[in-house]
């Protein structure tokens, strides 16, 4: 008999060889083409020092923006949760909530980003309001469900002595905290690594660089910022992860 | 050894602190159980189960686990309704919206986990109160009176000193003290109490019991579920078995 483990590893193999062939991932030559390109990419690559000052400036606007995200996004976010948890609210509406907001969070952040720049303008302001509204959604979905797993006991505690809609949302939310300040450093994280791409739609950021340059085939340029955002993104990362353990 | 101080804050019923206002208590049969049946399922739980308890008086509950002790309790405490029969709490009907008005002076003490983790022991008794001001609750705007009440619950079981201190970084004994601190600050007048001591040693569980036992004494019915028939039969004034759906007197 076969461990899970067993099964596990089995059943992926057998999966990534069948899906490779209509994917044309089973074709020897293509993977002999891969090699010559590699290294006549790896011979373009360089490091422009002249661009580090730039680099590092677009790098701090793709955090700002992430950081309004997740500050805005969590505000509104703090709310839209209580009203989705049906031990706050009312079962119906809290499900018209979820509803509502598992339909704008089934949009991808960059397609919401194309959507926001129509609006405002290409620049960092539509990056940073569809990061703001795709964190929003995402923090919703990530509070209820935290808020859903509050002990029985402690909520029948609180609402044997008469506590009901904001108050006991309030103390839930409390009761949570840990995982409410982990979902919103996974948060920044995540939509750091997104706003890398999102200069790509024209809502500012280092993906607006990295597309211009590769645009123009200047490779050690391109280089150059996705050091700074590799560094920038490991950074905080790193820091996230400190800060989680403290928590 | 815990001690009681004479300093405890003030469990007269009706007392008018403006935050006390709401939930007078006019009844001295504090709780009244007739012909309840309830399940979770088609079948019955508990089978036509009547109860009276008066102020100042402390029933335990006894029962196999899965008999409906604790099923029982949180009818009492409003948290379940009912199939048939009629639950009445300080004189009001559980599931009338009058009832509401006396939930701020019905305390429930679960087992454990019935604080609230990443705050305060302070935090935890204050929260005794939000549901008669929860406006102030919500901005954490607390009168010094209250905080002042708050500390003398907490030094009324022992706490005193630890009522900045995490609830996390506490014992078990001493979570289910702060529980106890927060029913006192709340001056409620009925206490459900589901196996209260289940989870600590019996020293610790004795002295839980002697603060529980101080609700009785100052007017309170303490209701409670517990699974050791020496601390019932010494701490209570009646004790009951719940078996087959039936509660009977022992």
């Amino acid at each position: 008999m076969r461990s899970f483990t067993q099964n596990f590893f089995v059943l992926n193999l057998l999966l990534s060889a069948v899906l490779a062939i209509p994917l044309g991932l089973a074709d020897a030559a293509l993977y002999f083409k891969a090699g010559e390109n590699t290294v006549r990419f790896f011979s373009l690559l360089g490091f422009r020092w002249d661009l580090a000052a730039e680099a590092l400036e677009a790098v701090l606007e793709t955090f700002v923006i992430s950081l309004f995200g997740v500050a805005l996004g969590g505000l509104v976010a703090l709310p839209v949760a209580f009203m989705a948890s049906p031990l706050v609210a009312p079962p119906r509406f809290s499900w018209a909530v979820r509803w509502v907001s598992s339909a704008v969070r089934s949009i991808p952040a960059v397609l919401w980003a194309v959507f926001f720049v129509i609006l405002v303008g290409p620049g960092p302001a539509a990056g940073a309001l569809a990061l703001a509204l795709y964190t929003s959604t995402y923090l919703v979905k990530l509070f209820y469900e935290a808020l859903e797993a509050v002990e029985r006991e402690l909520y029948d505690s609180l609402r044997a002595i008469g506590l009901r809609g904001p108050p006991l949302a309030a103390v839930l939310f409390t009761h949570v905290k840990r995982q409410v300040v982990s979902h919103v450093l996974f948060m920044l994280e995540y939509n750091v690594r997104t706003a890398t791409i999102l200069g790509f739609v024209g809502a500012g950021g280092v993906g607006y660089y990295i597309l211009q340059y590769l645009s123009i085939l200047d490779y050690a340029a391109v280089t150059t910022y996705v050091v700074a955002t590799v560094v920038f993104v490991v950074a905080i990362d790193a820091v996230s992860y400190l800060l989680r353990r403290r928590i | 050894m815990l001690t009681l101080k004479k300093t405890v804050p003030s469990f007269s019923v009706g007392n008018t602190s403006s935050c006390l206002a709401a939930g007078e208590v006019i009844a001295d049969v504090a709780l009244e159980v007739k012909h309840v049946f309830f399940g979770y399922d088609s079948t019955d739980l508990l089978r036509g189960v009547s109860l009276e308890v008066r102020r100042g008086e402390a029933v335990a509950v006894m029962g196999r686990s899965g008999a409906g002790k604790s099923t029982l309790l949180k009818i009492c405490a409003g948290l379940l309704k009912p199939r048939s029969g009629a639950v009445k709490v300080l004189g009001r009907e559980v599931g009338n919206r009058c009832f509401e008005s006396v939930r701020p002076r019905i305390a429930y003490i679960p087992q454990t986990l019935g604080i609230v983790s990443g705050a305060s022991a302070l935090y935890n008794v204050l929260l005794g109160r939000a549901a008669i001001c929860p406006l102030r609750f919500v901005a954490g705007l607390w009168s010094r009176r209250d905080v002042e009440e708050a500390l003398e619950a907490l030094r009324a079981v022992g706490l005193g000193d630890k009522a900045e201190m995490v609830v996390d970084k506490l014992s078990g004994g001493e979570r289910q003290r702060v529980a106890i601190a927060r029913a006192l600050f709340q001056e409620a007048s009925v206490i459900y109490a589901d196996e209260p001591v289940s989870n600590l040693d019996i020293n610790t569980a004795t002295e839980v019991m002697k603060l529980l036992m101080e609700f009785r004494r100052r007017g309170a019915a303490v209701v409670a579920v517990l699974h050791d028939q020496d601390l019932a039969f010494e701490f209570f004034d009646r004790v009951y078995m719940l078996s087959g759906g039936v509660l009977k007197e022992l």
